[in-house]
């Protein structure tokens, strides 16, 4: 079975919304870094180390999210495929936040600048982190696009959760050295 | 256009209800549609059976009491043969409904192009009121050109384009359907569905890119 079309060998992509559009436009870049944010999630999710490999299934809800974000940012704003798309909501920003809150109790107080590293799980967490900072960056970009109105509201929506999501990286990335009882690696000057 | 409430997750029962053959390769089959099951045009059901899996465009409307399909036989195909020897009253499994394969009203003219059995999406939506567009149907020969009487009552203009030997009927073309873009539909913006081979979607949208700029195009590749 062949999944290949060569349809976009000449550098043109088509949206969700049915635009051809270049490989090299803003919206493209960023879905492009929610799609690879979501597959360095998945590698995190298969590095989890034994004790709270239960939070494979919390990465993997936020990896479902992150196909909603993406076919959002994927359907031009004025478009009617826009009806068949799920909107990321404030809910979604709410799980987040709760298990940020929920690692950051068992975790000690962050004293220092740390460098990235220790476990696998938490080196995979920092390059999940950076992708997901990528990524919101050029949503800010789309964004300045709109300065009013349902699409604006949902940009802002999707930002914040992008933003709280690098968070949670930061925090799990913590968290795996510390079950694995290794300790944050400080930066020396 | 919105996506149905029914939960494309769930598995549903039907049952084969009847089965006629449209050409020496392709038959319809037409199944129960189980209770509170909704779908738009457009979308696929997809059929689980002893580990296998395959999806198949509905060619029935939203309003039809049963479920109707367009299969092409593949000798060695995971799940056509199953279909094409299995009794009346058999029972199968599915899920769905599945795909974002939808028509999206636009004030740009709709251009629907598919070869072979990819006709059936578009039938779906022709049954389901959708009118005025655009249909170009490539085929080898006159005796696969499925459903022609539908959309001769719902296209504004039907095209049957013919890649084989036998000379197409009035108001058909001689080719295939990338031939007939290229030299008939007018340079401008409209909004493409395409439904076929992967080299007929591939071929189009490089047209698309270079003589229709503006347009929209919407895929659904038959494998």
């Amino acid at each position: 079975m062949k999944i290949y079309t060569g349809s976009g060998d000449r550098g043109m992509t088509s949206l969700f919304s049915g635009e051809r559009v270049k490989k090299s436009y803003e919206r493209v870049e960023a879905y492009g870094d929610v799609d690879e944010l979501n597959s360095v999630l998945g590698a995190l999710a298969t590095a989890l180390p034994a004790p709270i490999s239960g939070i494979t299934d919390e990465i993997q809800r936020i990896q479902s999210e992150l196909f909603h974000v993406g076919a959002w940012l994927a359907t031009t704003p004025d478009s009617p495929s826009l009806a068949v798309i799920k909107k990321i909501s404030a809910q979604n920003i709410e799980y987040v936040e709760s298990a940020i809150d929920r690692m950051q109790a068992e975790l000690p107080p962050l004293q220092d600048f740390i460098l990235p590293g220790g476990h696998p799980s938490s080196a995979l967490a920092h390059i999940a982190r950076t992708v997901c900072r990528r990524a919101e960056r050029h949503v800010s970009v789309l964004r300045l696009e709109y300065s009013a109105g349902e699409v604006r509201k949902q940009f802002e929506t999707v930002l914040s959760f992008l933003n709280r999501l690098s968070d949670y990286l930061f925090v799990l990335a913590r968290y795996c050295n510390r079950i694995q009882g290794l300790k944050d690696i400080v930066w020396r000057r | 256009m919105s996506l149905p409430k029914t939960t494309p997750s769930s598995i549903q029962v039907t049952e084969l209800l009847k089965r006629g053959w449209l050409s020496k390769n392709t038959f319809e089959i037409e199944l129960t549609r189980p209770a509170q099951f909704d779908f738009a045009p457009g979308q696929r059901i997809r059929f689980i059976h002893q580990g296998s899996q395959r999806d198949y465009s509905l060619i029935s409307g939203p309003d039809n009491e049963t479920l109707s399909l367009c299969i092409r036989y593949v000798e060695r195909g995971a799940f056509s043969p199953i279909l094409a020897a299995a009794r009346i009253g058999s029972q199968f499994h599915f899920s769905g409904p599945h795909g974002y394969f939808l028509f999206q009203p636009s004030k740009r003219p709709a251009i629907f192009v598919s070869t072979g059995t990819g006709i059936a999406p578009f039938c779906a939506m022709a049954r389901s009121g959708i009118t005025g567009f655009t249909l170009l149907h490539g085929v080898r020969s006159a005796d696969e050109l499925y459903y022609a009487a539908v959309f001769r009552a719902t296209a504004k203009l039907y095209v049957a384009c013919l890649s084989g030997a036998s000379k197409p009927a009035a108001g058909g073309f001689q080719g295939w359907v990338t031939d007939y873009l290229a030299k008939h539909l007018p340079p401008g913006s409209y909004d493409f569905y395409l439904c076929g081979r992967t080299e007929m979607i591939r071929d189009v949208t490089l047209l698309i890119d270079d003589r229709f700029q503006g347009s929209l195009v919407y895929t659904e590749i038959f494998y």
